[in-house]
């Protein structure tokens, strides 16, 4: 029958959900701070709060982010000949009948997708904490300058980015956003879409 | 309702003061503790309480002969203002019905990114983080009064009308140019200068920094196009190809 | 000012010299602003470059002291190219007057006039008088050819002012002098005016006097005097200092410039044979003729009931001044330095910051066995006891405080130097225990009155028999608060008896009994009348028994477009906003200028009294007689007994024309215009082998090798008493401070905002040094001179930090002007070095 293997650890989905929700907050908050979104007040109350909540969505952002360093980061940097393939056949997305290589634990894409937010979140968390603490002197207006424009391109970046990876992991690939729940995927399931990964860990 | 603005003189102006000192009276400004530095300029530079101040300005000429230059510091209230533009907190900088750039503390989020956005480093924050800055008295000038330092200046160095009818009069006076007559789509602030403004300590061709303009002009409308395109994508791919469910990868195989 | 704020708009050359308007009285430079934009040109000469200077068209430097040297240049200038204005020179001044054969002056005595007494060190002024004819009246030379004339020995006096001499003198350069010479004598022409604005950069010298002097002969040379845009026009340090004056605050005058009485003057006959002037020439006016009538309607204003025909109408109770006997701010301090005083009443003052000399003023303090200290805050003189340098321990004045309110919880009238008296409401209620201090004079009135009453005393008929109807009275017969409404009326007076112009036929009355005066042309000599300051006669009237202040007018019609704005309060005399206006016109009556007309004559339009043809339209006349042309004309300076323009001037006491002589405390050895170093009739408080030593100086001395000078800021009030404790003021100007040269301060190793130690030879005190362009050295007889300046507005007490510094009055000499005394704050000997 539908034997499940472990994908995520209790720890991955949880760090998961707290990143994804301080994103969630952020992005919110930062759509209102970007189009001045009054409307928003009735979900913050006012732009004061709704800045408490950015930044403060920013700190448990950035602590979750810096976690997921220890988790991802030396998985994502290998990049296999198998990972060129898949990203020359575009994962396999653009066509019913183009196969995918085997991928290991992270495919080419989830690596790329990883470190893209590791680079746009830590550039955006850096530069929102250069917003955040500057001091009320303007000698530093160019640092602060500079900070806010990497802000406004991470944030586009993101906003791309997120809802994509949103789509990939539901829609797109029914079954995987249980990994997320449940931590747990079925093994066919694994061993259609980390081949290396199943073989690696012997099941 | 026409545009209204200030018209600065400084060949009028005495350095007497008396609008720092009305502008303090009026605001409820208190003074701060300061040092001689080896000049009557005092204090060194705007504060989150001191809105207005003069600035001295002495030079040597050819002749030997010094010159004294006194010069009125505050908000330009600039027609294109770079303040509001990087504001991200509805309503803590406006534009009041005179063409003011005024401000409202309780808006304020204290993110001090107008500081950055201000092409004449005006802008100060307060010790509750509040912006802090001349609003031209739109306090007053709503209710038909002038603003403390134009009301208070003896010499008629600090005028307040409107606008067209103040670079009228400026050039009726025989200035040429009116600093801030067009750029950052004219200044609420004009200055009538004998000599370029550079003398003055003012920039020849203030504008908004380039990064806030491009932000403003690309990355704005990229975050709307971001996020609505990633959601549009997903949708084409998702009706082009549909989802990769397990039986097709099945039958690939 | 012999004319007005407003009217410096319509000036055509504006000369500012020995004063700072800029900083000092700001609204002024509105209307040279004014002026400037319809082409005036403005003249700043300041020993530094001040705010005012940042304005002008021509500036040039000058030292500390020389205004006479620069100004008899001028003199010079005119005469010799012509540039006078002959007409009126020749009509309406004294310049064609011969002057006695034996006057000699200082190009004959080697900087002195005939008559000195070096030992007394004083004039005998015999010689400095005119030839008479058989009438008495001063013989005339109409050509003024006649070497004894008046205008020829002015040529003889200035000759020697040549622009070498002066520049070397000034240190002003030559084509500064020049340009400006040729600038201001272009105002000689009947259609040109020129205006000079002087504060106490001209009075406080040892010459202060003579410096404004000089310029009253150059306006009058130019034909500048009586015309819109002209005149000389002191610019008062605070907003009611003209009222104070005018209603008898200095020790030699009473109310309306009525000279004190003095010990020698037993009775009021002789009071007014001394102070009554007289002519025989039916076309002078001579105002001061009158004096009778001011001096007994006064003496009824104080005394009421008491003063009577039969008792002098109160005379003997007024206090004498021993003859000779001088009671200036210098001579009260020195006495009271030497103990003389037992106690004192600072009363809306400072001196301990404001006095020359402050630190003799401070340890005089410490000889009272009492003091009083009416102020809106405690300072530096209420708290002079626990001040630097004092031991609180040793000494035994006994201070008292008592709160008076600002000027913005009293009504009242302030009376600005243009002579315009307005009247002001109160804004709020005073805050506090302070009173007004017309209440609290109205207490000390009382208690004294009450001691004079329980205990006799030495003289009390004085206080027993003033009038003091001021206000309800309560049953202890004191005035419950004092309604200035009614002192404002006291001061205009009012008819005690019906008034008849017995002149007239019939008889015709000219005020009912019991009414305010109309003016003082009604007052009478004869008690039936009572004014307690005639030149206010008219500010308050009353007409069908209506009481109109005429000072809280506020009419803004201006006929004219000259600024005259007669609507608006009350200018004495009688409403006139330009004195001496009868100057203003031909002896025609035409105005030597149509377009700025002050005055013209109406030969045939109805006078409205007379009902016949013939009458001045414009500002109020100096007096309704015809021009001087006509049948019944008048001479235009009325209040001079000959009614003319006193270009020679035998009242002073350095002599009848200027003559520049340095300050007490110099840089140079000699006077390059005479052997006479100073002035010779200033007193000396100390020479070698007499004084104190607090009053030293030193002149041309190695150890205090820079002049200095005082003066006032924007920022500060006075000594600061009421800016100092206000923060917005103490943020703009917060340390005293010193202006130098980058020169010397190159000389002296000192960088801008560096603290530095100035000191002379009575005290020292700390500065901020002010590093600038905007004081330059001077080459003055061939060497460098460098010139330091400093503010007076400081004091050690506030701000509590001692942060603020002490008042630059403690380095200042004790010694004052030959006629004022006021203390020469303006010039003396420093020496700086870094902190």
């Amino acid at each position: 029958m539908n034997k499940m293997v472990r994908k995520a650890n209790a720890f991955e989905i949880v760090n998961h959900w707290v990143l994804a929700g301080s994103f969630f907050v952020l992005a919110v908050s930062g759509f209102g701070f970007l189009f001045q979104l009054e409307q928003l007040n009735s979900v913050f109350g006012s732009f004061n709060t709704m800045k408490v909540w950015h930044n403060w969505a920013g700190v448990v952002f950035i602590v979750s982010l810096v976690l997921t360093i220890v988790h991802y980061l030396s998985v994502s940097l290998r990049f296999t000949s198998d990972d060129m393939e898949w990203f020359s056949k575009a994962g396999g997305y653009l066509s019913r009948r183009v196969k995918a290589p085997p991928q290991d634990e992270l495919n080419a894409g989830q690596k790329l997708y990883y470190l893209v937010v590791l680079v746009a979140g830590i550039a955006i968390s850096a530069s929102g904490l250069v917003i955040w603490l500057r001091p009320a002197s303007s000698d530093i207006t160019r640092l602060v300058l500079i900070s806010h424009l990497i802000h406004n391109i991470c944030f586009d970046l993101l906003v791309f980015a997120i809802p994509a990876h949103i789509y990939l992991a539901t829609l797109a690939n029914p079954g995987t956003f249980r990994i997320m729940v449940y931590g747990t995927v079925p093994l066919e399931w694994a061993r259609k879409r980390h081949q290396k990964w199943v073989q690696k860990i012997g099941v | 309702m026409a545009r209204k603005a200030l018209l600065i003189s400084p060949e009028r102006c005495i350095g007497c003061r008396g609008c720092q000192t009305a502008c303090k009276e009026w605001n409820h400004l208190p003074g701060t503790k300061t040092v001689n530095r080896g000049t009557v300029e005092n204090p060194p530079d705007l504060t989150p309480y001191l809105y207005n101040r003069i600035r001295y300005i002495e030079t040597a000429t050819e002749a030997d002969m010094v010159r004294w230059l006194f010069v009125s510091q505050r908000c330009m209230h600039c027609g294109d203002a770079g303040c509001i533009k990087i504001c991200p907190a509805p309503g803590a900088l406006f534009r009041t019905k005179e063409g003011a750039v005024a401000f409202n503390k309780e808006k304020c989020i204290g993110c001090k990114l107008c500081v950055a956005g201000c092409p004449f480093d005006v802008p100060r924050y307060d010790d509750k983080d509040k912006i802090s800055k001349c609003h031209l008295c739109y306090d007053r000038t709503s209710e038909g009064l002038l603003p403390a330092c134009a009301k208070t200046c003896p010499t008629g160095a600090i005028r307040y009308g409107e606008r067209d009818a103040l670079i009228g009069m400026a050039k009726k006076e025989g200035y040429g140019k009116v600093y801030g007559e067009a750029d950052l789509d004219g200044l609420g602030a004009l200055y009538a200068f004998i000599d370029p403004p550079k003398l003055y300590g003012m920039s020849e061709k203030p504008a908004i920094p380039e990064s806030v303009v491009f932000w403003h002009k690309v990355l704005k409308p990229l975050a709307y196009i971001g996020l609505g395109g990633a959601v549009a994508a997903a949708v084409l791919h998702y009706v082009a190809f549909g989802p990769k469910k397990d039986e097709e990868v099945k039958k690939d195989e | 000012m012999t004319n007005h704020w407003i009217d410096i708009k319509n000036a055509d050359v504006i000369l500012v010299m020995g004063a700072n308007p800029a900083e000092n009285h700001p609204i002024s430079m509105k209307w040279i602003a004014r002026a400037r934009e319809n082409g005036a040109k403005f003249i700043v000469v300041d020993p530094r470059f001040t705010r005012t200077a940042a304005k002008a068209d021509v500036y040039a430097p000058m030292r500390s002291g020389t205004d006479i040297a620069f100004l008899g240049g001028m003199i010079k200038h005119i005469l010799d190219n012509n540039l006078y204005f002959r007409q009126y020179v020749s009509e309406y001044t004294n310049a064609t007057f011969l002057v006695n054969p034996e006057f000699k002056g200082p190009w004959q005595l080697d900087g002195l006039f005939s008559g000195y007494d070096e030992k007394g060190r004083k004039y005998d002024k015999k010689t400095w008088s005119f030839q008479t004819d058989e009438n008495g009246l001063p013989k005339k030379d109409p050509s003024m050819k006649d070497p004894n004339c008046v205008f020829q020995l002015l040529r003889k006096q200035y000759a020697r002012y040549t622009l070498d001499k002066v520049s070397d003198i000034t240190g002003t350069p030559k084509e500064k002098l020049l340009e400006i010479y040729g600038l201001y004598a272009s105002t000689g022409k009947p259609n040109r005016s020129g205006t000079e604005l002087y504060a106490m950069g001209w009075t406080q010298h040892t010459i202060g006097t003579q410096n404004i002097r000089a310029m009253c002969i150059i306006q009058l040379l130019l034909g500048n005097i009586g015309i819109a845009g002209g005149g000389i026009n002191a610019l008062r340090g605070e907003s009611n200092v003209q009222g104070s004056t005018d209603h008898g605050l200095l020790f030699n005058i009473l109310p309306g410039y009525l000279p004190a009485p003095t010990a020698t003057i037993p009775d009021l006959k002789t009071y007014n044979e001394k102070f009554t002037p007289k002519t025989k020439n039916p076309k002078s006016v001579n105002w001061w003729g009158n004096r009778p009538k001011y001096i007994t309607s006064y003496l009824k204003a104080i005394y009421g009931t008491k003063a009577t025909k039969d008792n002098d109408f109160g005379y003997a109770w007024l206090p004498k001044l021993d003859e000779g006997m001088n009671c200036s701010w210098l001579m009260l301090f020195d006495q009271m330095f030497k103990g003389k005083f037992e106690g004192f009443f600072a009363w809306g003052q400072n001196p301990a910051c404001s006095g020359a000399n402050a630190n003799k003023v401070r340890k005089a303090l410490a000889k009272l066995k009492w003091m009083v200290n009416v102020n809106l805050f405690d300072n530096e003189t209420g708290s002079f006891w626990k001040g630097p340098g004092m031991n609180p321990k040793d000494i035994q004045t006994e201070v008292f405080f008592l709160p008076a309110c600002s000027s913005v919880e009293k009504e009242g009238s302030i009376t600005n130097s243009g002579r315009l008296a307005q009247w002001r409401t109160a804004a709020i209620e005073p805050m506090g225990q302070s009173k007004p201090d017309s209440d609290i004079m109205n207490e000390l009135y009382f208690r004294v009155r009450r001691l004079y009453q329980k205990q006799g005393g030495k003289t009390p008929a004085p206080i027993l028999n003033l009038t003091w109807d001021y206000g309800e009275k309560g049953p202890d017969g004191k005035v419950r608060k004092v309604d200035i409404h009614r002192v404002a009326e006291e001061i205009n007076g009012s008819y005690l008896e019906d008034i008849f112009d017995s002149k007239a036929t019939p008889p015709k009355q000219l005020g009912k009994r019991g009414t305010l005066c109309t003016n003082f042309v009604t007052l009478q000599a004869d008690g039936t009348t009572s004014c307690g300051n005639w030149i206010f006669s008219g500010s308050y009237t009353q007409k069908d028994g209506k009481k109109t202040n005429m000072m809280s007018r506020r009419g803004k019609n201006d006929p004219t477009g000259l600024g005259l704005f007669s609507g608006w309060a009350w200018a004495w005399p009688v409403n006139r906003r330009i004195i001496y206006n009868r100057a203003s016109v031909d002896p025609q009556g035409r105005p030597w200028d149509s377009k700025r007309a002050v005055i013209k004559w109406n030969p045939t339009k109805p006078d409205p009294n007379t009902k016949k043809p013939g009458v001045w339209e414009g500002d109020v006349p100096d007096g309704p007689a015809p021009p001087m042309a006509m049948e019944g004309g008048k001479y235009p300076f009325i209040m001079m007994a000959t009614g003319m323009g006193g270009i020679f001037g035998p009242g002073l006491a350095e002599g009848p024309f200027p003559e520049h002589y340095e300050a007490l405390e110099c840089p140079l050895q000699e006077n390059l215009m005479s052997k006479q170093r100073i002035n010779p009739t200033i007193k000396l408080f100390y020479d070698k082998s007499s004084g104190a030593a607090e009053d030293v100086y030193y002149s041309c001395d190695v150890r205090y090798p820079f002049v200095a000078t005082t003066y006032r800021v924007s920022e500060h009030w006075q000594t600061g008493v009421l800016t100092r404790h206000e923060p917005w003021q103490l943020e703009m100007q917060p340390q005293m401070f010193i202006e130098m040269s980058k020169e010397l301060a190159k000389e002296k190793g000192i960088k801008d905002g560096d603290k530095v130690i100035v000191s002379s030879g009575r005290g020292k005190l700390w500065a901020i040094a002010i590093v600038t362009e905007r004081f330059k050295p001077f080459r003055v007889a061939n060497s460098t001179i460098h010139q330091v300046g400093m503010p007076w507005c400081f004091g050690w007490q506030y701000p509590e930090d001692g942060s603020s510094g002490d008042s630059s009055n403690l380095l200042t000499p004790t010694i004052g002007d030959a006629n004022t005394m006021i203390p020469e704050s303006k010039a003396f000997m420093v020496n700086v070095e870094k902190a």
